[in-house]
């Protein structure tokens, strides 16, 4: 039977950990009984570039060392592997461990398991359990879009990505060219920001109309990465959430309580029916419409006269 | 089960580190501070033996296990510093530093976790050193109604009943409720999960959908239940739920990112003909009244009727209240 990866890579790290000198090649294979195992040197050799790799994603800082005679040797030195002091107390582990919990994405969440370990490891205190429900509140953040982790990857690496993005209302994607910068969560779905490529200019993606695989591109960002991304304020705007604009509505007495919570003045009008006046953005149309004969938009003409096309379009079937 | 070589082996580096100082501890202990179940750390504990710095030459870790207490016979196997605690890795001080941030920022958190979350996250943005830089290319916001999560979050904890007005926007309507809080959530938005004694049922409610709360002299008290699995979708439908039908045009193809569908088929134009089900169909006359020229719901037909009445009923009251503008 084929020796785990666990075992191999565990084997791999302590070797690296263990060492004083730098350890060639041949000598790990000589100590891994994996690398033994492994047959031909071709073998041998890509599953030790893998694991390395692997390692490496694990925080080990492997360095390449040449001697004398031109022969190359690993170690992982201690002084640049170790956790500087880090001192916590019972109620900032509870945070962390509240906070080791919440990502849905496997990758991140093994990640902050393996950071909790690690503190752990290190004399995090142990008198609370940071991993019982903290109050009772469990924030998580989901992530349900495949073009996340290659994503993070990118943005992470700064690599440039390729992958095709659908507008919202494009009825076929297109190739975007794009140097990622930052991804953020609002309201549960991810959107990216970065520079794009083909248009010259910043762009948003939102992850879901990403279709098919992120590819990377070879070479380095040509823009500049700004200090700061902001990603929120933009799909804020486009979510309508940024009102610029006023309207006045006849809305039926007891209906469109969410209407009623942003208007910024009511008045009954006595015969069932109230008059608001309500701040408004983007989008406002639609919404006014999913509320059906129980509200009439007064002011301005312009959304008025939006609504009814919409309400036309409905009627028509 | 060692259901990933890469968290299995980061997860060994730690116990090892912690074994060393540890002897005897006991196997319900470290699996507790490690977040594992016991099976997985005797899993860890079948390879560690198997592990060491050479595999000749009697270095292998001598580690072993009576079922109670964890023994490690020669821990001179491994020097003290290549048992040092390692350093985090950048996805590992982003994943914990980006979590933490976020929730900071939930409105309504207690003040004093809000102290700890940020103390701990200044000193693990001082213990990882350059490795946190990455961690500001992520960002999640929690959206919460400070005031409504505060109330909820001070009845959890005093165990006490509470009053709320609660809107449904499926009948645009508000309803009052006691309801016993069981647990907050916040997955997107931020939400209550309680027990209604209006439904006599465990519900769900979304903070920003309640108008009113109030804290009741009552003490809570739920019945057993079990919670929700907030791996899952929150709407789950049920394979007995009446189907419904949605063609949309390149416009309406949003409605597969917000609802959950049994199949999107695409359609010529760019489309989507969207099939799902729900419990209430009516609810969903808000949707076909939202998508206007983007959409429209083809099945059931009594739905699809029931939107078009709506509008026809609405363009009414246009036209009473001076013409239906341009």
């Amino acid at each position: 039977m084929a020796i785990a990866k666990a075992e191999r890579l565990m084997n791999l790290a302590l070797c690296l950990l263990g060492t004083r000198r730098p350890l060639s090649k041949r000598e790990l294979r000589g100590s891994i009984e994996a690398y033994l195992e492994a047959g031909s040197d071709d073998s041998f050799n890509r599953m030790f570039e893998r694991d390395k790799d692997d390692l490496r994603e694990l925080g080990l800082v492997i360095e390449t060392v040449e001697n004398l005679d031109g022969d190359v040797g690993y170690l992982a030195r201690r002084d640049s592997n170790r956790l500087p002091a880090v001192t916590l107390d019972a109620e900032e582990a509870a945070a962390l461990g509240l906070a080791a919990k919440v990502w849905q994405q496997a990758r991140l969440a093994g990640a902050a398991s393996g950071a909790l370990q690690k503190l752990r490891a290190a004399g995090l205190p142990e008198e609370v359990d940071p991993y019982e429900p903290h109050s009772a509140l469990e924030p998580r953040i989901p992530v349900h879009e495949a073009a996340f982790e290659p994503l993070m990857l990118a943005c992470r690496d700064r690599r440039p990505v390729v992958f095709d993005y659908r507008k919202a209302n494009a009825a076929r994607p297109e190739a975007r060219h794009v140097e990622p910068w930052a991804l953020e969560c609002w309201r549960g779905h991810w959107y990216l920001a970065g520079w794009d490529r083909d248009r010259g200019a910043e762009r948003l993606f939102r992850l879901s109309r990403i279709t098919g695989k992120v590819r990377s591109r070879a070479g380095k960002f040509t823009a500049e990465v700004p200090d700061v991304v902001t990603v929120r304020e933009t799909v804020a705007s486009w979510a309508g959430e940024i009102a610029d604009r006023s309207a006045k509505l006849k809305l039926r007495a007891g209906a469109g309580y969410p209407l009623r919570a942003k208007a910024t003045a009511v008045r009954e009008l006595g015969d069932g029916w109230d008059e608001l006046e309500i701040p408004y953005g983007h989008g406002m149309d639609a919404w006014l419409v999913e509320f059906g004969p129980d509200v009439v938009v007064l002011e301005p003409a312009e959304l008025r006269a939006d609504v009814v096309d919409r309400l036309r379009a409905v009627a028509k079937g | 089960m060692a259901a990933n070589a890469i968290d299995q082996t980061r997860r060994m580096l730690s116990l090892v580190t912690y074994l060393r100082e540890r002897p005897g501890a006991r196997i319900a202990d470290v699996a507790r501070a490690f977040g594992i179940s016991e099976d997985e750390l005797i899993s860890d504990l079948d390879v560690l033996p198997l592990c060491g710095t050479s595999f000749r030459g009697g270095d292998l870790l001598d580690i072993d296990t009576d079922g109670e207490r964890i023994w490690w016979h020669n821990p001179a196997a491994l020097s003290a510093e290549a048992a040092a605690p390692l350093r985090l890795a950048a996805d590992e001080a982003t994943a914990l530093l980006v979590a933490a941030r976020a929730v900071a920022t939930l409105p309504g958190l207690r003040e004093g976790d809000r102290e700890a979350l940020l103390r701990a996250t200044a000193k693990l943005e001082a213990a990882a050193g350059e490795t946190a830089g990455a961690s500001d290319r992520l960002s999640v916001t929690f959206e919460s109604e400070g005031g409504v999560f505060a109330e909820v979050d001070r009845a959890i904890s005093e165990r006490r009943r509470l009053w709320v007005r609660y809107y449904s926007p499926a009948r645009d309507e508000l309803t009052e409720r006691e309801v016993d809080p069981i647990r907050l959530f916040a997955l997107g938005h931020t939400y209550m999960e309680a027990w209604c004694y209006r439904s006599e049922a465990r519900r769900t409610f979304r903070l920003d959908r309640v108008a009113e709360i109030r804290i009741l002299d009552e003490p809570a008290a739920p019945p057993e239940l079990e919670l929700r699995d907030l791996s899952e979708a929150l709407v789950q439908p049920s394979a007995d739920d009446p189907e419904v039908v949605v063609e949309v045009g390149p416009g309406g193809r949003w409605v597969a990112e917000y609802y959950p569908h049994d199949s999107a088929e695409e359609l010529p134009d760019g489309g989507l003909r969207i099939t799902l089900r729900t419990p209430d169909p009516a609810s969903l006359r808000r949707l076909a009244l939202r998508l206007g020229p983007d959409g429209r719901i083809t099945a059931p037909e009594d739905l699809a009727r029931s939107a078009r009445s709506a509008a026809v009923e609405a363009l009414a009251a246009y036209e009473a209240s001076g013409g239906q503008g341009a």
